[in-house]
């Protein structure tokens, strides 16, 4: 009995052992618990719950119509911790072959071996943020997150990821200087000029750590709701944008020029549909780098004329009709010698034809005659027309006009002037110079040039834009008629015929200018010129109002109507074609009259539905039917049964191809289509028994 | 002879229903500490919860498949499955792969097998098969030694995998060895020889002696008219002092830098929250913050860290406190308590002396894994990484607890066929 007892003692002893710690453990877990509790819990409060700012989406930047021309998508950058805790020796070399090829197919950067070895390389080297690839798009992330090793996640597989947001342009180069970027330094474009409305407000709200490190947010009354930015609605029209930038680039290449710009602007409203600026890069492409047109102001050169004219048509001092003598096209200011580009036909020359001939001594000869003893007040009338001021541009970085004064240092009483009134001595930049012609084409009222006509947020509008007016009359309605006439003139027998088409009619002023570029200078033996064109169309109802400027073309061919005009000339065909607005109406006796229009046979139901919209009387013989053939008659269409079989071929003479197709493919027929118009030939008789997936070919025409 | 109703006629319910209670909540917790939104389902195979549901699977599978077998055949094959998990552990340590610093694993295909798991429940068969052996008693010296050899060979083996906490499991079945009549004065010894090791790392060694030396003179003030008795004191003194320079010497000379600083942090002399504290912090903090009731299931925060090392495995009670709070640890600590005193009960009622002791090694087993585990996470305990027994994740841990328990519930099943 005795070992009996020892026994159960010890019996008893082990599993009060057991029960002690037990206890000993549940004792342990109520003190963290309750009687430390707080102070865990407030530590647990600090290490997963933090108060984080929300970054707010930045806002799109919309074409007139709504395509994005910027917008925000995530992007990553893919890089690999090497000597991650859980990434073995034998895990890394058994996959690293296979994860070198799959990088190596994806990103087609570095080859297998290449990869292979820098991995390797960059493991030994204790390498824990090696870089695999920046710039990655979320599909091929989903790709690479499939792949050996990468596939183990964070810790055995070492994938790190790092997301951004980046700006994407869809249209790529399209506008993108307009556009712009915002960088830290120097941002420019509508970026950076509508910054404040783009960036939205970045919101903050208290968040914890959950499952797999992601941020969770908690509901809480402390946090402040992020402002998603701003979409920007600009004037900007794509397809115009695309044709002006293609012709800018075209012909750029085309006279190896050093640079250009183009603009299109709405006469009416001064919104820019286009605004295209090229560069020439190291490798001889055109890249858009520099907003030209904007920004560069340059002396203009002949399309200033215009204004130095209206300046006297204005004063009551000049007639179109007035002689001027211009001799052989060669005259001295002072010794300072003027030239005309072509020597003039005849020695006299009215206003008119000194203008569209662009004669550089015909136009400073009228000016001098009756300005030179009041130098200022022709510059006074010039400024008057808005020429000296900055615009006031939605995008900032504009280039500063100048007109000098008659008491400037640098004013010559005796040179000064002609050189003024020929574009010289004065600084405008395309725009500028544009906005002038615009104010002409919109007979006197000066509108300002608009980049964005609306600011909307989620769709809903928050501020539109609307048109700005400078000045509601630069000149008296006489003068603008008289400027209309000098315009249209330049282009029906002057320096831009080329510009003539049956189509529609064009208001412009060519423009070459031997030009002071910071890169080039002036050199008499090398000279550099700036060819342009300013003008407007159509003639008689202006709706578009272009310039084109192409600085230091080197092909030989220099002059504003060969250059510039045909890059107008591809924009405004483009317009033209796109805008029903811009034909002219039909005549009366074109229109349909009381024919009855001809009619496809096709499915009873739309017919009636087409005939009874264009107002045309459907006679149906059998209303049941589905498919229908057609005639015409005095009273109208007449719809007789079509039969159709099942399984046999059925007849689609005659049809249209979308009902044909449809017809056919549904009887189990492959169909091969050919020609366009209604179906004049089936490969298979009407009838013949349909075998499945047997192929007709059907011939349109 | 009542067996005739089928293998599952006599096995202990108790157990059964407790095993499945326990894996099933373990297999919930490790949903809830790896779950992560872009792998939802419980059974996503990528996942560590839906490898775990094959575990379970084939845990099940094992369970049943022992139920099976003939009860002869547990025993008779005692020697030569300790045998072959010896050698197992020899084959480890040339070819196997180092996780996480131990060398612990061998891989068969995509299988990664552990055999220090197993090994513990082949050393509890041989040395059940020893102990019950005919005319072994415990107080010879040499059952003594064999009984050591037994359970030190595999602990070595594994230390030497540099697996410490899988060695330490082995000190366990010292109380298998107490039931079957060891002295009780060695366990006083040990607990003494455990408090000085605990006295010479948080007191000053001239304090520390001043102690051992004052206590040596009150008993001799008492026991000095015997001269045996004074031999005694001054052996006790002697080796007092013996284990405070051994226990001195190994901690700064033995013990490699993350051990010490384990048990440093243990008994507060050193605070390193980002370091080696790290872990008991978090866990910690996760079960402080479930309060009377828990957040709830998922609701966790603490317990779902990426980058909180083992929490599937080695801290998965951290995700019971967190979620269930309070009454959830009691219920999980309250079933293994449950379930050790059934197996002690159902121990005692073996008639065959294999299975009594087999019992009992199962217990002192589990024991000490939930002891070391779940002290660890609530900060009883050092940070050794051994697992909690049918919670943590894991297939070698699972099986070979499960190999464990469901060999006792044969054994026991079995009982009533032996006559003794």
């Amino acid at each position: 009995m005795e070992t009996k007892k020892d026994i159960m003692w010890r019996i008893y002893l082990v599993f009060a052992g057991f029960l002690l710690f037990g206890i000993a453990i549940c004792v342990q877990i109520f003190r963290i618990q309750f009687v430390e509790g707080d102070y865990w819990r407030s530590k647990a409060d600090s290490l997963t719950t933090q108060i984080r700012s929300i970054e707010a989406s930045r806002g799109n930047i919309c074409s007139s119509d709504g395509s994005l021309l910027a917008t925000s998508v995530p992007i990553y950058d893919v890089r690999m911790d090497l000597n991650a805790d859980g990434l073995t020796s034998e895990v890394f070399n058994k996959n690293i072959d296979s994860l070198s090829l799959c990088l190596s197919n994806l990103f087609k950067d570095k080859s297998r071996s290449e990869y292979n070895h820098d991995l390797r390389q960059a493991r030994n080297g204790g390498s824990r943020y090696f870089l695999i690839q920046k710039n990655v798009h979320y599909a091929d992330l989903h790709k690479l997150k499939q792949f050996p090793l990468f596939r183990l996640g964070k810790y055995k597989g070492g994938l790190l990821i790092d997301q951004r947001n980046v700006r994407e342009l869809p249209f790529k180069e399209l506008a993108q200087r307009t556009i712009g970027t915002m960088r830290d330094i120097k941002p420019v474009g509508i970026e950076a000029s509508f910054d404040g409305s783009l960036q939205g407000a970045s919101g903050s709200r208290l968040m914890q750590r959950i499952a797999g490190g992601v941020w969770m947010p908690l509901n809480d009354k402390e946090e402040v709701e992020s402002k998603d930015g701003n979409d920007i609605i600009t004037t900007i029209n794509v397809n115009i944008q695309d044709v002006a930038e293609s012709a800018l680039g075209e012909h750029l290449l085309k006279n190896n020029a050093d640079h250009g710009c183009v603009v299109v602007m709405e006469v009416e409203t001064g919104n820019i549909v286009a605004i295209a600026n090229l560069s020439r890069t190291p490798d001889g492409s055109y890249q858009e780098n520099f907003n030209y047109a904007i920004a560069e102001a340059t002396e203009p050169g002949s399309t200033m004329k215009l204004a130095s004219l209206l300046v006297g048509i204005d004063d009551g001092l000049i007639d179109l009709n007035e002689k001027i003598d211009v001799g052989n096209g060669l005259m001295f200011y002072c010794g300072q010698k003027m030239e005309d580009a072509h020597p003039p036909k005849k020695t006299k020359l009215t206003v008119r034809e000194a203008f569209m001939t662009s004669s550089n001594v015909g136009v400073s000869k009228i000016i001098t005659h009756y300005y030179a003893n009041k130098q200022q007040a022709f510059l006074s009338k010039l400024q008057s027309f808005g020429l000296n001021n900055k615009l006031g541009l939605q995008i900032e970085g504009e280039g500063r006009p100048h007109i000098k004064n008659a008491k400037d240092k640098d004013w010559n009483p005796c040179v000064s002037l002609p050189w003024t009134s020929i574009g010289y001595e004065v600084l405008l930049s395309p725009l500028q110079t544009l906005t002038f012609y615009n104010a002409i084409a919109n007979n006197g009222r000066m509108v300002k040039p608009k980049f964005v006509k609306e600011i909307r947020y989620h769709g809903q509008l928050v501020k539109a834009f609307p048109t700005e007016i400078i000045r509601d009359s630069i000149v008296s309605p006489s003068t603008i008629a008289k400027a209309h006439e000098l315009l249209e003139s330049v282009v029906d027998s002057g320096t831009a015929t080329a510009l003539k088409n049956p189509n529609y009619r064009v208001a412009g002023k060519t423009g070459t200018a031997v030009i002071n570029h910071q890169k080039f200078g002036y050199d008499k033996n090398n000279k550099t010129y700036q060819a342009s064109f300013a003008g407007y169309f159509p003639a008689d109802r202006p709706k578009y109002s272009i310039i084109a400027v192409v600085y230091a073309p080197s092909s030989g061919v220099y002059y504003g109507g060969a250059v510039s005009a045909p890059i107008f000339k591809e924009i405004a065909d483009k317009l033209f074609s796109n805008e029903m607005s811009l034909h002219n109406e039909l005549a009366a006796s074109d229109s349909l009259n009381k024919n009855i229009p001809e009619a496809k046979p096709g499915q009873q139901n739309d017919l009636n539905k087409v005939l009874a919209s264009l107002k045309v009387n459907a006679l149906t013989r059998n209303a049941e039917a589905t498919w229908v053939s057609t005639t015409g008659s005095e009273e109208g269409v007449v719809m007789t049964e079509r039969n159709t079989h099942i399984g046999a071929v059925p007849n689609v003479i005659g049809m249209g191809i979308r009902d044909a197709i449809y017809l056919l493919e549904n009887s189990g027929l492959n169909v091969k289509a050919s020609g366009k118009g209604a179906v004049k030939k089936q490969s298979i008789d009407p009838g013949t028994k349909i075998i499945k997936g047997q192929k007709i070919v059907i011939e349109l025409g | 002879m009542r067996n005739q109703g089928g293998i599952l006629q006599n096995i202990d319910r108790w157990m059964v229903v407790i095993f499945l209670l326990l894996v099933a909540m373990g297999w919930v917790s490790i949903y809830a500490s790896v779950y992560n939104d872009e792998h939802q389902s419980i059974l996503d195979f990528s996942q560590n919860y839906g490898k775990q549901a094959i575990w379970i699977g084939g845990s099940l599978l094992i369970a049943l498949s022992i139920l099976i077998i003939d009860g002869k055949f547990f025993a008779a094959f005692s020697y030569p499955t300790y045998i072959i998990f010896i050698l197992l552990l020899l084959v480890v340590l040339v070819v196997a792969r180092d996780v996480k610093g131990a060398v612990s694993w061998i891989d068969i295909g995509s299988f990664k097998l552990q055999p220090s798991e197993f090994a513990k429940f082949a050393t509890n068969m041989a040395l059940a098969k020893f102990l019950s052996t005919l005319d072994i008693r415990m107080k010879d010296l040499k059952t003594k030694i064999v009984s050591l050899l037994i359970i030190g060979l595999p602990a070595v083996l594994i230390l030497l995998q540099n697996d410490t906490g899988s060695a330490l499991v082995y000190a366990a079945f010292v109380f298998v060895l107490y039931r079957e009549g060891l002295s009780g004065n060695i366990l006083i010894f040990g607990f003494l020889a455990a408090v000085l090791f605990v006295m010479t790392l948080l007191v000053p060694k001239i304090v520390l002696f001043s102690v051992i030396g004052g206590i040596g003179l009150v008993f001799y003030f008492f026991v000095r008219k015997k001269r045996q008795n004074i031999l005694i004191i001054a052996a006790g003194v002697l080796i007092a002092s013996a284990i405070v320079f051994s226990v001195d010497y190994a901690i700064n000379h033995v013990l490699q830098e993350h051990q010490r600083t384990r048990i440093n942090v243990l008994l507060g002399k050193e605070i390193d929250p980002k370091g080696a504290g790290y872990n008991v912090n978090q866990s910690k903090i996760a079960i402080g913050s479930g309060g009377v009731f828990g957040k709830g299931f998922l609701q966790g925060t603490q317990t779902k860290y990426d980058f909180v090392p083992e929490q599937s495995t080695d801290f998965i009670f951290c995700t019971v406190g967190e979620e269930w709070g309070f009454v959830g640890s009691f219920v999980v600590i309250g079933l293994f308590m449950i379930l050790l005193w059934r197996i002690i009960y159902v121990a005692e009622r073996q008639r065959s002396q294999y299975s009594r002791i087999y019992g009992y090694g199962v217990a002192c087993i589990l024991f000490f894994h939930l002891m070391v585990n779940i002290g660890m996470t609530v900060g009883l305990a050092p940070v050794i990484g051994i697992p909690l027994p049918f919670f943590s994740y894991g297939g070698s841990s699972l099986w070979s607890f499960t190999i464990l328990l469901f060999v006792f519930i044969k054994l026991d099943a079995y009982r009533l066929e032996i006559l003794r």
